[in-house]
């Protein structure tokens, strides 16, 4: 007994040691971006790099929280982000359920097409996206972008959903259904809570998404004031001339973490209600 | 009949809204742009344009020279190398990941994602200046106190094929991780436990329980990285052949490449055209692929 | 369902109502100018300053936007979504002027307002004869040096002298001169100094080719005492850690030069010894665009804001705020501005400068000059064949532009 823990123990170990490992090889990259923010040093290059930074500041995150927009721009995308996502999961969920669950004429067809439509090149669509917001009026407003993100992620969302949706087994919904719940019922009650994971995880992309994307917001949003965090980047980074590359890699490592923040704390979520023989709690 | 006539119309009433945005933001630039390719419209005929019939696509089809065959190839074994790798990595480490006694799981989780959560121009700069710089870089500096020669590691094909091959991983690893990770949980842990009674191996049980279990639920997202892979212009153009800052590889996707000869001429006509070809293109191999799907 | 189904209808009516607000120009309208620009702040503040004082019955609203010149494709001369004015470089003249966005310039400006201006600033700024942009300052790149490393007495005259320099004091890690040598806008200047040029005024690209050849083959001496890679940021760094005696770089490279605490000297281009010509490189013009709705709607408010920004006071205002060196020719007999050391290199280089070229072709030649510098400076491909390659691709990109 005791030789069969001593064994797990070692095992467990290595396991340990080597995600350790794989976090920090991962990590350098950003490593590096934190080194540069927290030194004085205005070079994103140095000949002699080490992870440790010579004269320690925390200047660069004081400038980036309280010398930049960040803060607007933070409001701005959380925004846009809460928008986004909760607009993305009220329009995919009904729609995922009905495609998982019926099969009513023309499902097949647009669910292949849905797929087909991923081949398209989108390099030239900001000109036909800028002619459908401009007559609604909506360039250099938030719900032409909150209507764009969604349009962009809603393929994904609705089919990353459905393929979910299908591996719930639909009896238990019958069961329910006997007892007269209505279809709204059957959804709200029991498979969003079935589904969880992939709720999230629909969820988290879109969030990614919105928290990321910078060209549709540089494009259709005029004045720092609109920006949002990852346009905000952008527009410290494309002032090469004057720009500031501590300041700037402060600002990339602050922006991440509240994504990270929010991954870390969805995790709980993440495992489905799904167990043995039926429904927990 | 009429209850399922109703049925159909509830259907389609409750995905409206989403094929609706679809609609609006996926099928009309794909029909925009199908439009603008027969017009003339290009930086003499910016408002004033006319439809000029199929002469654009006749210009394109000099474009799809050799440059072109050689990219696409490109493309299709950079799509093939990066599937291959990320769907491997991810689902070894998510089984190691999920494996029961390993506490600090969830630490190891959110530190992987740590890539995602950066914007992509963000971080294909952090590796293009700070580690593959040839000066700087700290891929150099390592190899320089090793007392080895230092490489330029984004000058010619292969490296630069390589070079962008681990920072296409590092950023779409996260996001297939996460996907791996979900379905994972979703499987019903009875099925294990029924599987380690009857004596079955590791190999055994992802052969025959996991892996069935998380394809239909990870499809989805594989294919649609399958196509954001193909399509991948980013990575590739701002590390090797951003203007400016080339690094002499001739590794091109074949968005790269059309990028360079035909977008950079603001002729949004002739632009147009050559994005529907690569979509028709597209749908070829996907078609193609579905087909063999189907006869399985 | 039906919950769903009214609330998408509600947001549905809700977007028609606010696409069907239009605006009427009322006279608070009409003295609004919005300007775009993609400047940093010491420019701005400087201008915005500037204009409160000068023109304080017009509300002028700078905004930034960093993909410029992408957006005003896509807004274009769309009064609700377009700027009234742009602040931006003068290269991209020709293509918003074939596009039909931008207005000239001359009929809104006051009689003789540009006879004290630098040649080169108003040259830069007229396509097919016309003007379509008012300076208001250039760049252009200045030969620099350390003077920690390089003696004021040891700055090369000659290319020639320049290439011994680079013999001796590279190695071990250190470099006596770095440039951006596989860059269309560094490269430029050498292929100026062999009398070649990159296209010509009727969008004939390489119109001598030996010279460009001559160019590529003598500079080719000089990339091999330089690092291969040499964008942007490894060229900074080179020089401002000290690693690098001498560069060709641009005024922007000052602030941080100053900052890095480097005794930053600056001097006439070296002069190729084969031509007798100095290295000449593109330079920059800054000014305002004017956009057709604009000029035809608010003429009265822009002529107002033009003449505002034809004073010298501004010129000033911006060489000392950020070491612009100004258009109006005026501004350099201001003392504090004939002080300054790096704006007087500028105006000097301004003589022998050559403004990029405003048409339309040009876009595309950057993308080829830089695959030819590529192929020839980092893939060592052969000079002859690279530029027919080059040659063959810039005929094939410019029939394609039309």
């Amino acid at each position: 007994m005791t030789r069969k823990r001593l064994k797990e123990g070692l095992w467990l170990t290595v396991l340990n040691v080597f995600f350790i490992g794989l976090c920090f090889v991962t990590l350098i990259p950003i490593l590096y971006a934190l080194t540069v923010s927290l030194s004085g040093q205005n070079s994103l290059l140095s000949s002699d790099f080490s992870f440790i930074p010579k004269d320690l500041t925390l200047d660069n995150y004081r400038e980036v929280l309280f010398g930049e927009d960040i803060l607007t721009w933070f409001k701005n995308t959380v925004v846009l982000a809460a928008a986004t996502v909760f607009l993305s999961l009220l329009v995919a969920v009904p729609a995922a359920y009905r495609f998982s669950r019926r099969n009513f004429p023309g499902r097949k067809a647009i669910l292949k097409c849905l797929v087909l439509l991923n081949s398209f090149p989108a390099i030239l669509s900001m000109f036909a996206i800028y002619r459908l917001l401009r007559p609604m009026g909506l360039v250099n407003h938030r719900v032409g972008l909150i209507l764009v993100y969604t349009g962009t992620m809603a393929v994904f969302s609705l089919w990353n959903t459905k393929g979910y949706f299908d591996t719930i087994p639909t009896e238990i919904e019958e069961a329910a259904r006997m007892d007269g719940a209505s279809d709204m019922q059957v959804v709200l009650k029991m498979v969003l809570p079935l589904a969880r994971p992939s709720i999230i995880t629909t969820a988290l992309q879109v969030l990614i998404y919105v928290w990321n994307e910078y060209i549709y917001a540089t494009t259709f949003m005029t004045g720092e004031s609109k920006y949002t965090l990852a346009a905000g980047l952008n527009a410290l980074q494309a002032t090469e001339m004057s720009g500031s590359w501590p300041v700037f890699a402060a600002a990339s490592i602050t922006v991440s973490i509240p994504v990270l923040i929010i991954f870390f704390k969805c995790q709980k979520y993440m495992t489905s209600g799904l167990t043995a023989g039926g429904v927990k709690g | 009949m009429k209850n399922r006539k109703k049925d159909t119309l509830i259907s389609y009433a409750w995905s409206g809204p989403s094929l609706i945005l679809i609609g609006l933001m996926v099928v009309f630039p794909i029909a925009y742009t199908g439009y603008i390719s027969l017009t003339n419209m290009n930086v003499y005929h910016w408002f004033d344009f006319t439809i000029i019939g199929l002469d654009n696509y006749f210009r394109a089809l000099f474009v799809f020279d050799s440059g072109f065959l050689s990219a696409l190839l490109a493309t299709i074994l950079w799509t093939v190398v990066n599937m291959v790798l990320q769907l491997v990595i991810a689902f070894g480490l998510v089984s190691l990941l999920n494996i029961p006694k390993l506490r600090l799981r969830k630490l190891y989780k959110t530190l992987l994602m740590f890539p995602w959560a950066m914007p992509g121009y963000v971080s294909i700069l952090l590796w293009k200046t700070g580690m593959f710089n040839t000066q700087f870089g700290l891929l150099n500096q390592w190899m320089e106190s090793l007392g080895q020669e230092t490489v330029r590691w984004l000058s010619n094909d292969v490296s630069a094929f390589l070079c962008c091959t681990v920072v296409n991983l590092w950023l779409a690893l996260p996001f297939m991780i996460m996907i791996m990770d979900g379905a994972m949980q979703s499987i019903d842990k009875s099925y294990f436990e029924s599987a380690v009674l009857d004596g079955a191996t590791w190999l055994e049980k992802t052969r025959y329980i996991t892996l069935p279990a998380i394809t239909p639920i990870i499809s989805p997202a594989v294919i649609i990285t399958v196509f954001t892979t193909f399509k991948q212009f980013d990575v590739v153009y701002l590390l090797t052949q951003q203007a400016g800052a080339k690094t002499g590889s001739g590794f091109h996707t074949i968005l790269t490449y059309a990028y360079e000869n035909a977008f950079i001429t603001n002729n949004y006509g002739y632009s147009s055209a050559i994005s529907m070809i690569i979509f028709a293109l597209l749908l070829i191999f996907s078609a193609r692929y579905q087909m063999k799907e189907g006869n399985r | 369902m039906k919950r769903l189904l009214s609330l998408f209808l509600c947001i549905c009516l809700v977007l028609t109502l606010a696409a069907c607000e239009e605006k009427a120009l009322d006279p608070e309208e009409a003295n609004r100018l919005v300007i775009w620009h993609d400047k940093e702040d010491a420019v701005i503040q400087a201008l915005q300053t500037y204009l409160e004082k000068a023109v304080p019955d017009l509300q002028i609203q700078f905004e930034k936007k960093t993909s410029l010149t992408d957006s005003l494709k896509l807004v274009g001369n769309d009064p609700s979504a377009a700027p009234d004015l742009f602040l931006f470089a003068h290269d991209k003249i020709g293509v918003f002027a074939e596009m039909g966005i931008l207005a000239p310039v001359e009929p809104l400006l006051e009689e003789g307002a540009l006879d004290n201006y630098l040649p080169m600033t108003v040259e830069a700024a007229t396509y097919k004869d016309t003007l379509y942009q008012l300076p208001l300052y250039f760049e252009t790149l200045l030969f620099m040096y350390n003077r920690r490393y390089m003696q004021d007495e040891e700055v090369p005259a000659t290319t020639d002298a320049l290439l011994t320099y680079m013999e001796a004091n590279t190695g071990r890690g250190r470099y006596g001169f770095v440039e951006q040598h596989s860059t269309a806008y560094y490269s430029a200047a050498w292929i100026h100094g062999f009398g070649g040029s990159i296209i010509d005024e009727s969008g004939v690209p390489f119109p001598d080719a030996q010279a460009v050849k001559d160019a590529l083959s003598y500079h080719a001496k000089f990339v091999a005492l330089m690092p291969g890679e040499t964008e942007y940021n490894t060229v900074n760094t080179l020089f401002l850690e000290g690693k690098a005696d001498a560069t060709i770089g641009g005024p922007w490279m000052v602030p941080s030069a100053r900052e890095a605490e480097i005794d930053l000297g600056i001097a006439p281009m070296p002069v190729v010894d084969a031509t007798g010509k100095a290295l000449a490189p593109y330079s920059g013009v800054q000014g305002v665009h004017v956009l057709q709705f604009a000029a035809q709607q608010k003429t009265e408010a822009v002529k107002k804001l033009l003449s505002a920004l034809t004073a010298p006071d501004i010129g000033i205002e911006l060489a000392l705020a950020s070491g612009c060196a100004p258009a109006n020719g005026v501004c350099y007999d201001d003392n504090r501005v004939a002080e300054d050391e790096m704006v007087q290199a500028m105006r000097s280089t301004a003589e022998i400068a050559i403004p990029m070229p405003n048409i339309p072709e040009m876009d595309v030649m950057w993308t080829v000059v830089g695959n030819l510098l590529t192929d020839v400076n980092l893939s060592g491909k052969d000079i002859e064949t690279s530029f027919d390659a080059a040659l063959a691709q810039a005929e094939d990109l410019i029939a394609a532009m039309k």
